[in-house]
C-alpha cells in the first residue's frame, strides 16, 4: 500500500506540489479570516452544479415537445430527482450570492491592486459567465416562467444599438423563440459556458497561487506592509486555511440541502405563448435590470437595457486601473467606498422594488390534469370531429354539452370502449392509459364550465340572478359576473359567498353560508371561477 | 533572417492559419440565424360576424410552421378590434416594450402590460409606461365575410 502511494508520489512530483501548493505560506488574515473562504466556497458550489447538472442531463430532453415533460418526469418519477433539481436550482442562487460576497470582500480590501489586476478581471468574467449560465439554464424547463423570462431577456438584447436585432436572432436561433432557441440555450448551458467557466477558474486559481493571496490592508494611515515579509510570517495553507474552507463548505452544503429539501425547485405550467394572464418575472439577480427598465421611457430604453449594464461591467473590469495607488484600507479610499456603496445600494433598491412590484395580472391556478388533458385533446385531434362551445368539427356531439350530462364513471368507460357504451357511435377506440383518461375528463369538465354546471347554474338562477348579470341575463344591482374567473380564484369566491364582509367590509351582499348547502356553495364558486368572459 | 526567426514566424503563421480555418466556419455556423428570414402566410382568423363590435377580443389561432427540424402547429393569438364590424384592426399580442403578453381590462377600457406596467388605449396608443411605440398591427384582409391576417411585424 505504502509503496503504491510512494509510486504515485514520485510520478506526480508530489514534493513540489506539496511545497508550492499545500505548504505555501498565507499572510495572517486577522479578523478577515472567514471572508477569505468565500472564493473557495464558490468553487465548491460550482462543483456541485457540475455534478447535479450531469445527473439532470441524463433525464432531460432539450426540445420543446419534451423538455417540460422530462423535467416533470425528473420531479415526480426519478428517485431523488426533485432533490437534485432543487440542489441545482439553489446552487445557482448560492453561487451568485457567494460570488458577489467574494467580490465585495475583494472590493473593500482593494485586493485588486497591483499585482493582482488580472486576477480581478478574470473574476469579473467568471461572474459574467455565471450570469450567462443562470440566464440560459432558466429557459430549459420550458415552463411559463422560463418562456417569458427568456422572451423578455432576448428582447432586452434586441435593444442594443445597431446590432441589437442581430444579437437577438443569434441568441434565439431565428426570428421566433422555438426549438432552435432551446437547443441553442442548452448548448450554451451545458457545453459552452461550463467550458469557459472551467478555463477561467483554472486561470483565476493559477493567478491566486502565483501572486499569493493578498494580505489584509494595513490600518488607515499606515503604509502597506511588505508582502514578502507578511507571507513569511503567515501560516501554511494546509491545514490552517483549508480547515476554514472546509467548515465553510460544510455550512454552504448544509444550507443547500436544507433549501432544496424544504423549498425544492418549482415547475410552473408548460410554456404557453398565447397566455395573456401571465406575470413574467426574471430570476432575482436580474430583477434590478427588469425594474430599471420601468424608469426609462420609450426612446431611452437602450440606456437602461444596454448602456448602463455595459458601463457597470466596464467600470468593474477597469477598476484596478481607475483606483490606483498604494492605499488599500477602505477608509483611506473614501471615493471608491462611497461609489461602491451607492451602486450596491441602488442595485439592491431596484431589486427590492422589482421583487415586490405588484402583479398586474390575476394569478389563475391551473390544474395539472387539465393541462395534460388539453395536450391529449390536441394530440388525438379530437377537434376534427368534436367541438367545444362551437369550436371544432361537427361529426360528434359538442363536448361542452355532452360532458355536463354524464358522470365521470360513464365518461371513463366511454373512453375505454366507446362503441360498447354508446352502440352505433362512430368514435374509434383510443387505447388511452388510465391517467390519460382522467386528464381528458378533467380537461373536458373544465371546458364545460366546472364540475357540476347544471346544478350550479340552477343555484345561480335561484339565488344570484336577481342581483347579478351573467352573459347578458340578470339584473344589475351587483357587478356583472361574466368575467369574474379572470380575476378571482374559486377559493376566493367561496369565501366571499360564505361571508362577503370577511373579504370586503363594505359588501352589500348577504352571506350564503347558511342558505345553501356546502356542495352547492362549492359548485357555485367553481362555476363562477370558470366564467372567463366571451 | 536566421533559421530561428524563420521557424518562429512560420510557427505563428501556421497557428494563425489553423485558428482562422476553424474560427471562420464556426462563426458562420453560429451566426447563421441572423440571416434567416421567416416565411409568412395569411392565416384565417374567423368569421367577421363572430367578432364582437367595439370590444377588443383575443382570438386564438393555430399556425403551422417549421421550427428547426420539426413542423409544429403553434397556438398563437392576436387582439382583434372593430368599431363597426366591417373594418378590423389586429394587434400583435406582445407588448411593444419587451414582448410581455398584455391583456384587455374591461373595467378600465385599456390594455395593461404586467411587466413594466404599460397602459395602451383601445387604439393601441401608449398611454403610460416605457413602450417606445404603439401596439404593432398585423396586415388584415376581409374576404367573403372571413377575416385573414398576416401575423408578422412589418419591419420598416
Ligand atoms: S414588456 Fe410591457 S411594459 Fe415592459
Amino acid at each position: 500500500m505504502l509503496s503504491l502511494w510512494k509510486w504515485f508520489q514520485e510520478r506526480l512530483g508530489w514534493t513540489s506540489i506539496q511545497q508550492t501548493l499545500l505548504e505555501r505560506k498565507i499572510p495572517k488574515p486577522g479578523r478577515w479570516a472567514w471572508a477569505y473562504t468565500l472564493g473557495s466556497a464558490t468553487l465548491v458550489v460550482f462543483l456541485i452544479q457540475v455534478l447535479t447538472g450531469m445527473l439532470l442531463g441524463m433525464n432531460y430532453s432539450p426540445s420543446p415537445d419534451h423538455a417540460y415533460d422530462s423535467i416533470r418526469y425528473i420531479m415526480t418519477q426519478v428517485p431523488l430527482g426533485g432533490f437534485l433539481r432543487g440542489l441545482h436550482k439553489w446552487g445557482a442562487t448560492a453561487m451568485i450570492v457567494l460570488m458577489l460576497l467574494h467580490l465585495m470582500r475583494v472590493y473593500v480590501m482593494a485586493s485588486y491592486k497591483r499585482p493582482r489586476e488580472l486576477t480581478w478581471i478574470v473574476g469579473i468574467f467568471l461572474l459574467l459567465a455565471s450570469f450567462g449560465l443562470g440566464f440560459t439554464g432558466y429557459l430549459l424547463p420550458w415552463d411559463q416562467k422560463a418562456y417569458w423570462a427568456t422572451a423578455v431577456g432576448t428582447n432586452i438584447a434586441a435593444q442594443a444599438p445597431f446590432l441589437g436585432e442581430w444579437i437577438a436572432k443569434v441568441l434565439k436561433g431565428g426570428e421566433e423563440m422555438g426549438a432552435l432557441t432551446l437547443s441553442r440555450f442548452y448548448a450554451f448551458h451545458v457545453l459552452i459556458l461550463p467550458t469557459f467557466l472551467a478555463l477561467l477558474i483554472g486561470g483565476h486559481l493559477f493567478l491566486v497561487i502565483y501572486h499569493g493571496i493578498s494580505a489584509p490592508p494595513s490600518p488607515k494611515g499606515q503604509p502597506e506592509g511588505d508582502y514578502k515579509k507578511l507571507k513569511e510570517e503567515g501560516k501554511s495553507f494546509y491545514p490552517h486555511s483549508v480547515f476554514k474552507d472546509m467548515v465553510m463548505a460544510v455550512l454552504v452544503i448544509g444550507v443547500l440541502f436544507f433549501l432544496s429539501i424544504h423549498f425544492g425547485a418549482d415547475l410552473e405550467d408548460p410554456a404557453d405563448p398565447t397566455d395573456s394572464t401571465y406575470n413574467p418575472r426574471p430570476e432575482w439577480y436580474f430583477l434590478f435590470l427588469f425594474q430599471a427598465l420601468k424608469l426609462f421611457p420609450g426612446s431611452l430604453e437602450a440606456v437602461a437595457a444596454v448602456v448602463l449594464p455595459t458601463v457597470l461591467i466596464l467600470v468593474l473590469i477597469l477598476l484596478p486601473f481607475l483606483d490606483r495607488g498604494e492605499k488599500r484600507h477602505p477608509l483611506a479610499r473614501p471615493f471608491w467606498m462611497a461609489g461602491g456603496m451607492l451602486a450596491f445600494g441602488f442595485i439592491a433598491y431596484l431589486s427590492y422594488q422589482g421583487w415586490k412590484s405588484p402583479l398586474v395580472n390575476p394569478t389563475i391556478e391551473k390544474n395539472p390534469f387539465v393541462l395534460e388533458g388539453q395536450r391529449i385533446y390536441s394530440q388525438l385531434h379530437c377537434a376534427h370531429c368534436h367541438s367545444i362551445r362551437g369550436e371544432g368539427g361537427g361529426v360528434g356531439p359538442d363536448l361542452a354539452i355532452a360532458v355536463s350530462k354524464r358522470s365521470d364513471e360513464w365518461l371513463a368507460n366511454h373512453f375505454r370502449k366507446p362503441r360498447e357504451v354508446s352502440p352505433g357511435s362512430l368514435m374509434p377506440e383510443l387505447h388511452l392509459l388510465e391517467d390519460e383518461i382522467q386528464s381528458l375528463i378533467a380537461y373536458l369538465r373544465e371546458k364545460s364550465g366546472g364540475g357540476i354546471p347544471l346544478q350550479a347554474m340552477k343555484v345561480f338562477e335561484e339565488n344570484c340572478r336577481s342581483c347579478h348579470r351573467l352573459h347578458g341575463k340578470g339584473e344589475e344591482v351587483g357587478p356583472d359576473l361574466s368575467q369574474v374567473g379572470n380575476y378571482r380564484k374559486a377559493e376566493w369566491i367561496l369565501r366571499y359567498l360564505r361571508d362577503p364582509r370577511s373579504v370586503n367590509p363594505e359588501a352589500a351582499m348577504p352571506g350564503f353560508e347558511t342558505l345553501l348547502t356546502k356542495e352547492d356553495l362549492e359548485g357555485l364558486a367553481h362555476f363562477l371561477a370558470n366564467q372567463r368572459g366571451q | 533572417m536566421d533559421r530561428r526567426d524563420f521557424l518562429h514566424l512560420s510557427t505563428s503563421g501556421l497557428g494563425l492559419l489553423i485558428g482562422a480555418s476553424l474560427f471562420a466556419p464556426a462563426a458562420a455556423y453560429f451566426l447563421s440565424p441572423a440571416w434567416k428570414k421567416k416565411p409568412e402566410d395569411w392565416i384565417f382568423l374567423g368569421d367577421i360576424h363572430k367578432i364582437p363590435v367595439d370590444r377588443p377580443t383575443k382570438v386564438e389561432f393555430v399556425q403551422r410552421h417549421k421550427d428547426g427540424w420539426t413542423t409544429i402547429e403553434e397556438k398563437k393569438s392576436a387582439w382583434v378590434i372593430s368599431k363597426d364590424g366591417k373594418a378590423f384592426t389586429v394587434f400583435d399580442p406582445r407588448c411593444t416594450h419587451l414582448g410581455c403578453p398584455y391583456r384587455w381590462d374591461e373595467g378600465r377600457g385599456e390594455f395593461l402590460c404586467p411587466c413594466h406596467n404599460a397602459v395602451f388605449s383601445k387604439e393601441g396608443e401608449v398611454l403610460s409606461g416605457p413602450p417606445p411605440r404603439p401596439l404593432d398591427r398585423y396586415a388584415v384582409k376581409v374576404e367573403a365575410g372571413k377575416l385573414w391576417v398576416l401575423p408578422a411585424l412589418k419591419k420598416d
